[in-house]
């Protein structure tokens, strides 16, 4: 039976060899290619990181654009502990009330509406006299934040990041909300006898409990963080200048309105190595428990 | 006196007599059975050769029966035979038949909806001409860009004849991807300059079929009217403009003068791309796209500075689709709109349009929708048929006659263009008419001028940066 085995894999080893590690291997082969495909050894990457559109440090300390790697960062150090903190903060003052699914349920669309969806209503959110958030800042005088946000420098990457909040918190509200189930309701009544308050339970029961999932909900947000491009691609093109590209849409860019495919397997793989940072050690964690 | 011989003789007798009678009786009863008997055999006799018959009859239906289906299954194997044999000539048939016709060929177009209605009857009136079926097929430039460079590494095309950008065309043509087709096209027939931006190195690989121009501001005769506004006009001073911006910015519920189409940025280039022709001429438009021009020094840089940048504050940020920006504008939120002369077929009214140019203007672009015939076509042939086609004369001039678009061929009268396009037409007469900038060079620099724009529009103390981006990506 045992020496079966490496047979019974065998067709999924084939699958993934063909389509996942032949395309990888042959993505990394071209970013050190010219366009005729000669080797030019790293001269794509130094070519594609000291263009403005990937890494622009004359933005600091103005601001947008930065370039899409600092875009990126900026998205996770943003998105990363909104999305999370409330969706916990959604699964904990839903877990008790009554018909709470319901209310799941409506905050869960944001995470089943296709992002071109998505975007396209982020950009009438924050479209100046036709969405509510403009019209919510101008009705408190906020001028600057009354007007189009798409359309400014300075708050263009902010609209797609709180954009995504909105399509995202769903994903970890539902995790937590798993998590929280499985969390023995003796622990909280022995810590109230003790006379152990809300917070303090939060802090020392809920929370440290929570840890696989924390692990997967930061491990998921930051990779739908790195791979961001549809909202970007329908809400601002990237613009208006480079302030809202992000590294997949200008991998798209460089791809298929450049046509410069050895600069997108740069990009490919440099997303790809970002990729395994976060990933690996969530494979060890799991691996390890 | 009865002796006991006499008594024994009586007892005998009688004994005889009862015994006689009792054999009578007896043998009567015997004989009764024995006709009986010989009645139930007879009776079994009839049966018998009842069933008999039964058995005979059955025996000859099962004879008949096999007789029948043999006869059948002759009759059906010879029937089976007839059909192969009649499959056979049909195949043989629809073989011979297939090679007296002209294949499918098809066209990817962006057109759908209305504009599709609009340019289906061309290709209907190119079947019954040639006798090529015609398939259309819907895909945008956008998409086919992100489609058609693995399709070539593939040596495949999802059409015969595809519109797409200009400047794609060239450089796929480059690469080998396209069919050179400069024996289909006489220049002389067409707007000058026409097929530049499909020339490589002196050989034509796409064909232009019509186009849209884009003539200026476009404004409502009845908004103007309600408010007494007076457009200028081409003869027109830059002062009686901006006059004409001021008073529009005074009427009540007028947001900004002008509005600003689409979130992406491409209103905006030909925005910009107007006031370069208006103040720099046709030439300078020509030298842009050369590269002999630079973006960062005069005469570009003060055109940006004098001119563009100072009117920037009559323009709305760019709204989120051309829709939204068309509906605000045609409600009177906004008096004045750039676009392309396509608007004609997307407003209610389209006799309350009228167009205002920048004062001096003397050259309008006119970007003609191009097409190019994939190298690995199977029907070369019949798409260099089709292509011929729609560069003629009756092609255009059909396809004008259904509103919106504007003949590159010179050979379509006049007489061809709805009212709405006839104004056009005869507008655009007293101008150099000049190929789009970004367009034409495409690639990194047309997404870089759109973006670098919006840039521009929300900040514009950006100047000198925006045109370091631009120049740095330009020919």
């Amino acid at each position: 039976m045992r020496k079966n085995v490496p047979l019974f894999f065998s067709p999924a080893i084939i699958l993934v060899l063909l389509f996942v590690v032949y395309p990888i291997l042959q993505t990394l082969y071209l970013s050190f290619l010219s366009s005729s495909g000669q080797f030019v050894g790293l001269n794509n990457y130094s070519e594609i990181l000291s263009r403005k559109a990937i890494l622009d440090l004359e933005g600091f300390p103005k601001g947008p654009p930065l370039g899409a790697l600092i875009h990126n960062a900026i998205w996770i150090l943003i998105h990363l502990p909104l999305s999370m903190f409330s969706g916990l903060a959604l699964a904990i003052v839903l877990r008790d009330v009554k018909g709470s699914s319901i209310i799941k349920s409506i905050v869960f669309l944001g995470m089943v509406t296709p992002l071109i969806v998505g975007g396209i209503i982020l950009q009438y959110t924050f479209t100046e006299r036709f969405g509510i958030i403009t019209a919510f800042f101008d009705i408190l005088g906020v001028e600057e934040l009354s007007t189009t946000w798409t359309a400014r420098a300075n708050t263009a990457l902010f609209a797609l990041i709180f954009g995504s909040v909105w399509l995202w918190t769903g994903f970890s509200m539902i995790i937590y909300s798993a998590g929280l189930a499985t969390i023995p309701k003796e622990y909280y009544e022995a810590a109230k006898i003790d006379g152990t308050g809300p917070l303090k339970m939060f802090r020392r029961i809920t929370f440290p409990l929570l840890r696989p999932l924390h692990i997967v909900v930061i491990t998921m947000t930051i990779l739908y963080d790195l791979k961001i491009f549809d909202i970007v691609f329908v809400a601002t093109f990237g613009g208006p200048g480079n302030a809202s590209k992000v590294l997949a849409f200008e991998m798209w860019l460089q791809a298929f309105r450049f046509l410069n495919f050895n600069g997108a397997a740069v990009i490919a793989t440099l997303l790809t190595l970002l990729t395994l940072v976060v990933t690996i050690p969530m494979i060890k964690y799991t691996v390890s428990r | 006196m009865a002796t006991n011989m006499e008594y024994a003789i009586s007892v005998l007798v009688i004994i005889a007599i009862i015994t006689s009678a009792t054999s009578v009786w007896y043998v009567s009863t015997v004989v009764g059975d024995v006709g009986r008997l010989i009645d139930s055999v007879a009776d079994l006799a009839d049966e018998t050769a009842q069933l008999a018959t039964s058995v005979g009859d059955v025996a000859t239906s099962v004879a008949n029966l096999a007789t029948a289906t043999a006869q059948d299954l002759t009759s059906i194997t010879s029937n089976l035979t007839a059909i192969a044999g009649d499959l056979t000539a049909i195949a043989d048939r629809v073989t011979e038949v297939e090679g007296t016709l002209s294949p499918t060929i098809t066209v990817v177009g962006p057109w759908s909806g209305a504009e599709m209605d609009a340019f289906l009857p061309i290709l209907e009136r190119f079947e019954t001409l040639s006798g090529i079926n015609v398939k259309y097929r819907v895909l945008r430039a956008e998409d086919l860009a992100t489609l058609l460079p693995a399709q070539f590494a593939a040596e495949t095309a999802p059409g015969d004849v595809i519109f797409m950008w200009a400047w794609w065309i060239g450089d796929q043509a480059q690469n080998g991807h396209v069919l050179e087709v400069t024996d289909l096209i006489d220049a002389a027939d067409f707007l000058p300059g026409t097929f530049d931006q499909v020339n490589v190195t002196g050989e034509v690989y796409g064909g232009a079929y019509t186009g849209k121009v884009k003539p200026g501001f476009w404004y409502r005769k009845s908004f103007f009217a309600a408010h007494g506004l007076t457009p200028t006009t081409v003869n027109s001073t830059w002062a009686d403009f901006a006059d004409l911006l001021a008073d529009i910015a005074a009427v009540q519920g007028v947001v900004d003068p002008i509005v600003s189409g689409d979130g992406v940025g491409w209103p905006l280039s030909d925005i910009t791309e107007h006031f370069l022709t208006t103040f720099g001429g046709a030439q300078l438009q020509y030298d842009l796209i050369a590269g002999t021009a630079d973006w960062t020094t005069d005469p570009v840089r003060s055109i940006f500075e004098d001119d563009l940048v100072p009117t920037l504050g009559n323009f709305s940020l760019p709204l989120t689709w051309d829709s939204t920006a068309i509906n605000s504008w045609w409600q009177g939120d906004y008096g004045l709109y750039f676009m392309g002369s396509w608007i004609t077929g997307m407003v209610d009214n389209a006799t309350d349009l009228g167009i205002i140019t920048l004062p001096g203007a003397s050259a309008l672009v006119l970007p003609a929708d191009y097409f190019f015939i994939p190298a690995y076509t199977e029907n070369a042939d019949e798409a260099k048929e089709l292509f011929s086609f729609l560069i003629s004369e009756e092609a255009q001039r059909l396809q004008t006659a259904q509103g919106g678009h504007i003949a590159t061929n010179i050979n379509v009268p006049d007489s061809s263009y709805p009212a709405i396009d006839l104004m056009v037409v005869q507008f655009i007469q007293d101008y150099a008419i000049v190929p789009d900038l970004d367009d034409t060079i495409g690639g990194e620099f047309q997404t870089t001028f759109w973006a670098q724009l919006q840039a521009l529009w929300d900040d514009p103390t950006k100047l000198d940066d925006v045109l370091a981006e631009i120049e740095a990506v330009a020919p």
